[in-house]
């Protein structure tokens, strides 16, 4: 069977990055319960796993579009208007973990576990850096400004939520796959 | 939990424009205000936006959560960086000025000094900062308000994005209803076993892992349901010819005069800032 494209947007990803952004959106919006005291409009998101996941089990355009979509839903829902720049940040945080959607065999085991991780690591970095530096630009602050205002919270928050939760997605998730056999 | 859209028909001028010319002349101003710190423009362009929140018939009380988070963020992001720091932008277009107010303070045992002084010339950078920041939130917070979401897919498909994409995200407006249901099933079946999603002990990371019980049916559900879609869909040949939508959209004058307005003052903005080198900071002497 010839493989499929890590780039390939078909029928599936097209399902997979609707239902991944609906349920960003919806989570994000049922567990903002939890808030960062002092930190602008950094909210703590369990639901920011949802990206990440998606990446890594469907690919990284269904990853990006997982979080773009999704957040800006989830802005949507809330009445916050729309903030771009923010998307493109959630996106990037879903497409780096998918760039290694292809080297995972098994989602319940450790050395596929670990790999993740590390990619939830960078993803939440490059995609939380991209946002914040665009305050360079759009409110004139300074670079100091931004790490520790922007960058900071949302980064911290993401990876603490991001490392507990998409493991715990994973070994589920490998459960469907034996289940279905895709 | 009832999750639903801020929009509702308010029958108001903003709502007789065709969407796509509100989201390409909404950018076109975006683009436009970013290429100033003269607090004259950044003036005029605060008062279109806030003419248009206005002419969109959206009130305080749907409005002042966005409101307040727009104030918190800017003010802390303003007060560290051009009250109290001085730094970034402001280090590059203020430099010196005539202080307002200034002290020194000598801290005993080290004897370490600590001079600050704000000048005029930073309080006028912060209220350009402010015009700046409220005006591009102005602009893109009526949108959901007053932007029907069904017709958001077929709004990004007649901007120019390709037809999957556009799909997609009509389809994850519509699966958000669904979504929220089974949420809400999910929640309310793991407190009938004794879950608290409230309960606060344990710190942060066990508040995290309680999010889980919640988050795993529902995602491995839909990851599920969403197999037996692409199936249905593939079924039908999605995606291989042309998509045709259910909603129409057809531009009338009024839609090609905002475009042409927002494509107009953005010309007229690049001709300002590159050509006549006008919009850099300043401020009344």
């Amino acid at each position: 069977m010839m493989k499929k494209s890590l780039w390939a947007f078909g029928t599936r990803e097209v399902v997979f990055s609707a239902i991944g952004a609906a349920l960003y959106a919806v989570l994000s919006y049922g567990t903002n319960m939890l808030q960062i005291a002092g930190s602008g409009n950094v909210s703590f998101r369990p639901a920011v796993a949802i990206p990440m996941f998606f990446g890594l089990a469907f690919g990284p355009i269904v990853g990006f579009l997982t979080g773009a979509i999704g957040n800006t839903l989830s802005d949507f829902l809330s009445g916050y208007g729309f903030y771009g720049w923010w998307g493109l940040g959630n996106g990037l945080m879903g497409l780096v973990p998918g760039l290694i959607h292809q080297t995972i065999t098994n989602f319940r085991g450790a050395a596929d576990i670990i790999k993740s991780e590390v990619m939830v690591v960078v993803g939440a970095f490059v995609g939380m850096a991209v946002a914040s530096l665009s305050e360079l630009w759009v409110s004139g602050v300074d670079f100091a400004t931004t790490v520790t205002i922007n960058f900071m919270p949302a980064f911290i928050s993401n990876i603490v939520n991001g490392l507990i939760l998409v493991p715990i997605l994973m070994v589920a998730y490998s459960a469907i796959v034996a289940r279905s056999g895709r | 939990m009832l999750v639903s859209f801020q929009y509702r028909p308010r029958k108001s001028v903003i709502e007789r424009f065709d969407p796509r010319a509100r989201w390409i002349a909404s950018f076109a101003l975006l683009f436009s205000i970013v290429l100033f710190w003269d607090v004259r423009l950044l003036a005029v362009f605060f008062v279109i936006a806030m003419a248009q929140v206005f002419l969109a018939r959206i009130t305080w009380k749907e409005t002042h959560r966005a409101w307040i988070l727009l104030i918190i963020l800017s003010t802390i992001m303003i007060v560290v960086n051009t009250i109290i720091t001085g730094s970034g932008t402001i280090a590059g277009v203020v430099g010196s000025g005539k202080p307002v107010f200034h002290f020194e303070i000598k801290i005993p045992l080290v004897g370490w000094e600590i001079r600050y002084a704000l000048t005029r010339e930073r309080l006028w950078f912060a209220l350009a900062q402010y015009l700046r920041v409220f005006s591009i939130g102005a602009l893109f917070l009526v949108i959901p308000f007053t932007m029907d979401p069904r017709i958001y897919g077929v709004t990004f498909r007649g901007i120019g994005l390709p037809d999957k994409l556009a799909f997609t995200m009509d389809l994850a407006f519509r699966f958000i209803p669904t979504l929220a249901r089974d949420y809400q099933v999910t929640v309310d079946a793991q407190r009938a076993r004794g879950f608290e999603l409230e309960k606060t002990e344990g710190g942060l990371f066990a508040q995290i892992r309680r999010v889980a019980p919640l988050i795993v049916p529902v995602t491995m559900n839909s990851i599920l349901a969403g197999e037996d879609i692409a199936n249905a869909m593939d079924l039908r040949c999605f995606g291989l010819k042309k998509r045709t939508w259910v909603e129409a959209l057809k531009y009338q004058w009024p839609d090609y005069l905002l475009i042409g307005a927002g494509g107009l003052i953005l010309i007229i903005c690049l001709i300002l800032r590159f050509g006549l080198n006008f919009g850099n900071f300043w401020f009344p002497t």
